[in-house]
């Protein structure tokens, strides 16, 4: 498997089909005498910003520290619970269980909730 | 590629902000006496509303003040100021009188403004011409 | 007959929804300054966009992905956010123009300032997305875009010589004035050829369920709709080069253009102008919000649709709520929204090959379109018509400010 064309960026979905954002990264083991393996799918946070500029991921951490969910460890996820890869990355795990959704979340509940109309959202 | 598009950003912005040069002033003045007339026209043939006219009257008046200011002090090449200036200044008289009877709703004071103003708008074509010409 | 009546609808909202402020004001000032000579850039701009909405069609069609998906996955989050940046910015200035001419069609028909309105109408297109679903604000400000028929009606009326018209669809050179003859063809083409569209079809492609049997219906869809909206703007065009350049008027401000059809359709002519472009924006920056909020949601991989709650796509909201908010600020502070017109046009020119280079990439890509991938007439038509957008850009664009 191409790591970089079928992961890397990928959608990832949960056992319930629900969308729970993209892999930033990966985080791979590459032992003395073993082939080098993935163990970890990153997302969201501070693997996608690394990719752009260690400055971009230094003011991401800046302004998350101010506001939104606070959360001091990356959203991983083991290799061991993706199902399939395909045109979307299917993992076998509930998405608001991995953290990946805390934002999603924390906005929801923080800014559109407490806009009329904004519906609720669900606890499941 | 991507140096080149960076480059063209700026470029543009300078472009879209670049002050006119006078003979471009000069045509601009045209387009807002002709525009004024184009309005008394409409006006008088009941086809626009009482507000938006003595609204466009007054923005022709006020971008004619503007203009004025501007041609005094970069003047345009082969055009005498002075007479530019005594025109303009007479065609926002105009204006003026055309917006202020738009209230009134008088018709036929409205239709003299304008035909005053027809004949300041063939001089300022003249101008316009001249400076065209000279440039 | 449920595919026919889609049929149907396509084309009617894509001739609705075509008309904006930057079509507009780029096709009068073109018609009050040179007369049918522009003609052939509303033309050229029109065939490549027929084609780049064929194809945002058919990639989320056969894919299922739209066009941020897969330009992210694949070329990768540091390439897709230089993609993003320089596309959201553009967007962004159009998106100000779009509330700025809601404000001004209300300004001339109340007779209270656009800056009065920059906040009611920034909070009504806000309600409109938060409320509506995307049919509705797809096909609502479609179809209430349809007035702008009458500027086809108008140009009809003042019986213009179709022959010379029809000598404007080549391209000429004026006699003088190049560099802002230039400038203009770059400003229309910058006009009929939006990125924002091509995302907003592509989202909406998918928000319609659409697969491979849609295809067909795409390609009717894109190439009459888009062919009947390209004639409106002709109609602009023509109407102004009747009515405005013989009496030597320029379109600087808005108030000018609303005079362009009063001499064809009378007491009416002023009404439907207003109308006309109170809609036309209206959907206009409905689709660019939802654009540009698309692009960091897919982007990113929220979850997003305009027929959830926003709770339940939290970020995808909040992300419209924000953009529309600081699209109402310049209005605010009273920047004129024909001068962003004119310069958001012409950058949006002059950054086409940043939208359109990597989705010709991915048009090509078996792993996105099979069998469906293009063919060598939709890639030629594509890069012709974006070298020339941008080689005019960076030809004209200096030497207007440097020649003058």
């Amino acid at each position: 498997m191409k790591l970089v064309r079928d992961v890397l960026d990928k959608k990832l979905t949960d056992r319930e089909h629900c969308e729970m954002g993209r892999v930033s990264g990966l985080i791979m083991h590459a032992g003395e005498r073993s082939q080098p393996r993935i163990t970890h799918i990153l997302v969201g946070g501070d693997a996608l910003w690394m990719r752009i500029h260690p400055w971009v991921a230094a003011l991401a951490r800046r302004l998350a520290k101010m506001w939104g969910p606070k959360r001091d460890d990356p959203v991983r996820i083991p290799w061991s619970r993706v199902e399939t890869v395909g045109k979307d990355v299917r993992l076998d795990v509930k998405a608001r269980e991995t953290g990946a959704l805390d934002w999603e979340i924390w906005i929801a509940k923080h800014v559109i909730e407490r806009i009329p109309g904004g519906g609720k959202e669900e606890e499941e | 590629m991507p140096p080149k598009r960076l480059l063209v950003a700026p470029l543009v912005i300078l472009f879209a902000c670049k002050p006119p040069t006078p003979a471009e002033q000069m045509d601009s003045a045209l387009s807002w006496v002709a525009t004024a007339r184009m309005a008394g026209d409409a006006w008088l043939r009941h086809t626009t509303p009482d507000k938006y006219t003595r609204e466009i009257l007054e923005l022709c008046q006020q971008t004619l003040l503007q203009l004025g200011t501007k041609l005094l002090k970069a003047p345009v090449p082969g055009v005498d100021t002075a007479s530019l200036d005594n025109l303009l200044t007479r065609s926002r008289g105009h204006i003026a009188q055309m917006a202020a009877l738009v209230t009134a709703k008088n018709s036929p004071g409205f239709r003299q403004q304008l035909d005053s103003l027809i004949s300041d708008e063939v001089l300022v074509k003249q101008f316009a011409d001249s400076a065209e010409s000279k440039q | 007959m449920k595919k026919i009546l889609q049929l149907a609808l396509g084309i009617i909202t894509s001739v609705g929804g075509f008309l904006e402020i930057g079509s507009v004001v780029t096709a009068a000032q073109a018609g009050a300054n040179y007369g049918y000579k522009l003609l052939w850039a509303i033309l050229l701009g029109t065939i490549c966009l027929i084609f780049l909405v064929e194809m945002s069609g058919r990639l989320s069609a056969v894919s299922k992905h739209t066009i941020v998906d897969a330009t992210r996955e694949r070329f990768g989050f540091p390439f897709f956010s230089i993609v993003m940046l320089g596309i959201v910015a553009v967007a962004f200035l159009v998106l100000v123009a779009e509330l700025g001419g809601i404000g001004l069609s209300l300004q001339i028909l109340s007779g209270i300032g656009f800056r009065w309105w920059a906040i009611p109408v920034s909070i009504a297109v806000w309600l409109l997305m938060w409320k509506g679903t995307f049919g509705l604000i797809e096909n609502g400000a479609s179809l209430l875009g349809l007035v702008t028929i009458s500027f086809a009606v108008a140009a009809v009326k003042m019986h213009p010589d179709w022959g010379s018209a029809a000598h404007g669809l080549l391209p000429t050179m004026p006699g003088d004035g190049k560099a802002k003859y230039g400038f203009m063809a770059v400003s229309i083409l910058g006009a009929s050829i939006s990125p924002y569209l091509m995302y907003f079809y592509s989202s909406g492609a998918i928000e319609d369920k659409w697969d491979e049997s849609y295809i067909p219906m795409n390609r009717i869809i894109a190439g009459f709709g888009m062919t009947f909206g390209g004639f409106l703007s002709m109609a602009v065009l023509v109407a102004a080069a009747l009515a405005l350049q013989p009496r030597g008027i320029d379109v600087e401000k808005f108030e000018q253009a609303a005079l362009l059809m009063t001499p064809a359709l009378t007491h009416w002519g002023f009404y439907l102008f207003a109308f006309s472009m109170l809609f036309a924006c209206l959907g206009a920056a409905l689709e660019i919000s939802l654009a540009i909020a698309y692009f960091f949601a897919q982007g990113l991989g929220w979850s997003w649709s305009e027929d959830l709650d926003p709770s339940r796509d939290a970020r995808f909201a909040f992300a419209y709520t924000i953009i529309i908010l600081l699209g109402a600020i310049p209005l605010l502070f009273g920047i004129d929204p024909i001068k962003v017109t004119v310069m958001s046009m012409a950058l949006t020119s002059a950054t086409l090959p940043l939208a359109i280079v990597p989705f010709l990439f991915l048009m090509n890509d078996p792993i996105y379109l099979g069998k469906h991938r293009n063919g060598w007439l939709s890639n030629s038509v594509v890069a012709i018509v974006i070298l020339i957008s941008f080689v005019l850009a960076i030809i004209s664009i200096p030497l207007e400010i440097i020649g003058g």
